[in-house]
């Protein structure tokens, strides 16, 4: 098992001159049991010291989880099949009254005692580090207020929270608030193994300082011998950046790919440069993501990494195509009107512009997928099957 | 090897922007000459934004609700592309079957795409009188919609005829109706509500404390001062009647 | 022993059989499957790991005493041993009754407080005829409970684990709801069951459970040995006036934080006293069943419905609804020697301790000033007016609520309408 771990700085905090509010960590531990958290500390001027409420987060996770690995011993989880539970709120919208477990019951003591610790240590914090000068000058009178008379002290650190744990017996992620957390299994294909809460949406997001925060965590476990090649959490400066999950996935792809062809050091310097750059052209949100990884098994499915990404170049490239097929027909009733309405006429100025629009991301496709079949090529001996794929959409495209 | 090579596609985000267009026989003239001539001339505004704004690409959607409910396009275009074809008046005012209709495009099935790296859309009423159908329920179900809670509402009442009280509870605060009286006024209110709407809804949010529709009604309203005949919610006390009765 | 299926035949004691139609869920112990009887479907718990003999013939003594009250789903009938194991009908828990746990999860609410106090009531009943039969339950918990969120009716499962007291059926409860002294080892017995009784009733009103604060969920797993210190040795109420280590906690135990202080305050005094360190060590001085009936009671007269908002809320120390902030007119009373009933529009009165309300207070239809009391009785009653004259009130009628005029509402339960300032 290996992690990887690492948070920057979002464009838009560069520009308005606010720390990075992310917070990630990965580690392996001696006994093969390894862990991956991401804490995304919420915006707002309310929440002014987030970026320290989410490095308190993630430490406490670290503690709590290694505290129940240890005692909930071996049997609770083991031999469980996959299994996901969404938050209080979601099961009672799915109509689920069925009787908690001794898994559910023991998954909520341990998000009750990373709450109750939580509170504890930024309380502690909040007391030993008085409100400074320059926090107050971008804070409203009545947040200021009710920091020195102790009131809500949660809020001013309020975090989301996403881990993912690794045993050799089992594993399990729980979450609560945005972000995503993806896993590959050993066929290449992508899941994201926790359900998604909808309380979590565009800029909203619930928090481990919400009042019911215990209610919000959703989890899933898995118990029956079967874990995923990688798991990678972003928080959601990533998903923003992505906007469709195969795109993010895509993204995984490339970073797990370039561990097995250039190693892990140099792909963390790619990684190091990259997500910066992400932001910048993406969702300029800080940008955190911390992963596990097998490294034996990843080598194994490495061609199936480039598989799948060939095969949703194909999707698209499809998907382009009938596009234009659609564009054209239209053209074609257009054309033989010989006294075209005002409407025809946009509509065909719309057919026309479609089709050029699809021809040139078919095109773009196109080569995407030529590298990439190079890459498979590389490591696979079957190029002429795929090579005949790749000459009938070349001839395809050719054509426009 | 870069991982961000073109084989990772960071798409732009896209910003939607709505207008529902109450197209009812009482419209007829020169109401929906000077809504056609407005929404016409505003949609290069929106192109130029759109283009300048490295955060997001702006489209535009367009609904007309009369007897019936019918989009322009059957997608959002981008502001570059959106050809305007002039509504015509007639017939009934079915906001609820316009509330309906929109509720289930603002879906991933629908007009947008999955709520990671969207922003939330923007959506302009305009009417001048009030529903002739069954809106309550068609509001009710718009109103539970993730994508229309999250949305910048602004409505634009035509004349004293409209019923304010529906267009608050549209756009969910008294002071996101604001009132033309004269049609040079409408066009300068369509104008200046599809501006500001965009600015600010295709910004990357500052996190703020204040929200973009509250961000936009501000910017509004101070514009609003300068254009004759156009109004915002006047400030009267409103609690007696408002506040109690729900 | 072997699981059953669809179409099996259980031959059972009295000489019949039923037959299996399908599985409706599975514990620890064993499986419940629906079955049907002689035309009628019935709940069938099937045990996988059969026990001794001495429960199958306390099952069968059970069956042949009949339940104590109607708040237990009784064991009906008994299997002949078969197929290696055993089991025993009952009725079916009908589809409007949830488990208590997801009261305890907010996945399910209460529709009033008045429900509320009817479950507790029924509760309390329930425990005090099963003592009274001379059983204990000894396995009481929060899967034991089936509660209608709309009327607070109550029904009482698994009673397989009721046992004559002294005697140990050999399942032990889950510590949460035991007793100190029997996490620590001991015999379950009627005393410890009161102690079950007030934990269940301190998670019926507050959803949260008295000894998990702050203290408590700081461990991140609950492990045996855990449970031995925090439900036994060390337990610790949560509101212990004089030590505040293990108050609840904000984010987990939000229930309990937002009602402790809504609710009346004595019910906070009861809790109180029955968690406190002095009763935790003394089994014998906690209150009994008939003790909280009481206080109950006592809690649900001072429930009225406000007038200007329609909710309810408790009326002690101020006249202002704990909902809408505004003064509640509550000078119109019935007094029964010393309760005084506050009658307000919508508040229903119970005269008796059967848990089913007696009057209404209704508005008049012509005069939304005035109120009226309406009889939901099944009882006649006949008021007497300050000027002697007898009237009757049909069930279903309706009376003035005027100064001076007393009611009878049966023969044990007489009143008198007063006015207060």
């Amino acid at each position: 098992m290996r992690a990887i771990s690492f948070s920057c700085q979002g464009e838009s905090h560069i520009a308005s001159g606010k720390v990075c509010q992310d917070y990630s960590y990965s580690h392996v531990y001696e006994n093969g049991n390894a862990i991956a958290i991401v804490c995304d500390g919420h915006g707002g001027k309310r929440y002014f010291r987030s970026d320290v409420g989410a490095k308190i987060a993630a430490k406490v996770a670290e503690v709590k989880v290694n505290g129940f690995i240890d005692q909930i011993g071996e049997s609770l989880i083991k031999g469980t099949p996959f299994t996901q539970r969404g938050t209080i709120s979601e099961q009672i919208a799915k109509g689920d009254f069925s009787k908690s477990n001794k898994i559910d019951s023991a998954f909520r003591w341990l998000f009750g005692s990373i709450i109750s610790e939580w509170n504890s240590l930024v309380t502690a914090h909040a007391e030993c580090n008085p409100i400074t000068e320059t926090e107050k000058t971008s804070l409203e009178e009545r947040w200021v207020t009710d920091f020195e008379g102790k009131v809500n002290f949660e809020k001013v650190y309020g975090c989301t929270l996403m881990v993912y744990v690794y045993t050799p017996e089992y594993w399990f992620a729980f979450q609560i608030g945005d972000g995503k957390c993806f896993a590959c299994n050993d066929k290449g294909n992508w899941t994201e193994p926790i359900p998604w809460d909808d309380n979590c949406f565009l800029n909203k997001t619930t928090s481990i300082s919400d009042s019911g925060a215990i209610d919000e965590f959703r989890y899933c476990y898995e118990g029956d011998g079967v874990h995923p090649i990688a798991v990678i959490l972003g928080s959601d400066g990533i998903d923003d950046s992505f906007g469709l999950p195969e795109n993010q996935a895509n993204f995984y792809v490339q970073i797990l790919k370039s561990i097995v062809t250039s190693g892990e050091e140099a792909t963390i310097k790619e990684i190091e440069s990259d997500l910066p750059q992400l932001s910048k052209i993406g969702s300029q949100d800080d940008m955190s993501l911390s992963m596990i990884y097998d490294e034996e098994k990843l080598k194994e499915i490495y061609l199936k990494l480039i598989e799948w990404q060939i095969s949703n170049v194909k999707r698209d490239i499809a998907n382009e195509y009938c596009k234009i097929g659609k564009a054209n027909k239209i053209q074609q009733s257009l054309e033989s009107i010989e006294r075209p309405t005002r409407q025809n006429l946009i509509d065909l100025q719309y057919a026309n512009a479609d089709e050029k629009k699809a021809i040139e991301i078919g095109g773009k496709l196109m080569v995407r997928l030529e590298v990439l079949m190079k890459e498979l090529n590389k490591f696979d001996r079957g190029f002429p099957l795929f090579g005949f794929i790749i000459l009938k959409f070349m001839v395809i495209f050719l054509l426009y | 090897m870069s991982l961000l090579d073109e084989q990772v596609s960071v798409p732009r985000r896209t910003m939607t922007l709505f207008f529902l267009i109450d197209t009812s026989g009482s419209m007829e003239g020169s109401k929906i000459g000077a809504v056609n001539d407005a929404v016409e001339n505003v949609l290069p505004m929106l192109d130029e934004i759109s283009a300048e704004n490295p955060d997001a690409e702006i489209k535009v959607a367009a609904l007309e609700f009369s007897s019936g409910v019918h989009w322009l396009y059957s997608e959002p275009k981008l502001a570059s592309d959106f050809v305007w074809q002039d509504v015509k008046a007639g017939g009934l005012t079915s906001l609820g079957a316009a509330c309906a209709e929109l509720s289930s495009k603002l879906s991933r099935s629908g007009y947008m795409q999955s709520a990671s790296g969207a922003f939330a859309p923007a959506i302009i009423l305009l009417s001048d009188g009030g529903p002739t159908d069954d809106y309550e329920s068609g509001l009710a179900k718009l109103k539970a919609n993730n994508w229309f809670k999250a949305a910048i509402k602004i409505a634009i009442a035509i004349g004293d005829d409209a019923d304010k009280d529906v267009l608050k509870q549209f756009a969910g605060n008294s002071e996101a109706v604001f009132t033309v009286h004269n049609i040079d006024a409408l066009k300068q209110i369509i104008r200046v509500v599809a501006v500001t709407s965009s600015q600010i809804g295709s910004k990357s949010s500052t996190a703020g404390d204040t929200t973009k529709q509250e961000q936009v009604i501000e910017e509004v309203k101070d514009a609003v001062e300068n254009i004759k005949g156009a109004e915002a919610a006047t400030s009267v006390d409103t609690s007696s009647y408002d506040d109690d009765w729900d | 022993m072997a699981e059953l299926k669809k179409g099996d035949k259980v031959i059972l004691t009295t000489g019949g059989f039923a037959t299996i139609d399908k599985e409706l869920g599975r514990g620890g112990q064993g499986i419940v499957y629906q079955v049907d009887l002689n035309g009628e479907k019935k709940a069938l718990k099937w045990y996988i790991k059969t026990p001794d003999d001495r429960f199958y013939k306390n099952l069968e003594h059970n069956i042949l005493s009949g339940a104590p009250s109607t708040a237990f789903l009784w064991p009906e009938y008994l299997t002949t041993k078969q197929n290696g194991s055993y089991g025993y009908i009952m009725k079916l828990r009908p589809q409007n009754y949830f488990e208590f746990g997801n009261f305890l999860l907010a996945k399910k609410s209460f529709r009033s407080y008045s429900a509320m106090l009817a479950a507790a009531m029924k509760i309390c009943n329930g425990f005090m005829m099963l003592h009274r039969c001379g059983y204990s339950y000894q396995d009481l918990n929060d899967g034991n409970f089936f509660i209608d969120p709309e009327t607070g009716d109550v029904l009482i499962c698994d009673n397989d684990n009721v046992m004559p007291q002294g005697e140990k059926s050999g399942i032990m409860g889950k510590a949460r709801y035991m007793a100190p002294e029997i996490v620590a080892g001991g015999v379950p017995d009627k005393y410890s069951d009161r102690f079950s009784l007030s934990v269940i009733l301190f998670m019926l009103f507050y959803a949260n459970h008295p000894f998990e604060g702050a203290k408590v969920v700081a461990c991140p797993c609950m492990t045996e040995a855990y449970e031995k210190r925090f439900y036994g040795s060390e337990a610790l109420f949560i509101y212990d006036p004089t030590d505040k280590s293990n108050l609840p906690v904000r984010g987990i135990h939000q229930n309990v934080i937002r009602r402790w202080p809504a609710f009346p305050a004595k019910l906070r005094e009861a809790f109180i006293q029955e968690f406190s360190q002095e009763k935790l060590k003394n089994p014998n001085t906690r209150m009994i069943e008939s003790q909280w009936e009481k206080l109950i009671a006592c809690i649900r007269d001072t429930l009225v419905r406000c007038p200007h908002c329609g909710e309810e809320t408790f009326i002690e120390t101020s006249e202002t609804c704990m909902d809408c902030g505004k003064k509640i007119d509550v000078s119109k009373r019935i007094k029964f020697g010393s309760r005084s009933i506050m009658l307000t529009k919508g508040t229903k009165v119970y005269v008796d301790s059967d848990n089913v309300p007696d009057a209404e207070v209704v508005e008049h239809p012509n005069d939304p000033t005035k109120i009226l009391l309406k009889n939901v009785s099944k009882e006649r009653w006949t008021a007497e007016t300050p000027s002697g004259k007898i009237k009757i009130v049909e069930p279903g009628g309706l009376m003035p609520v005027n100064p001076g005029i007393k009611i009878a509402f049966s023969a044990a339960h007489k009143g008198e309408i007063k006015e207060e300032n």
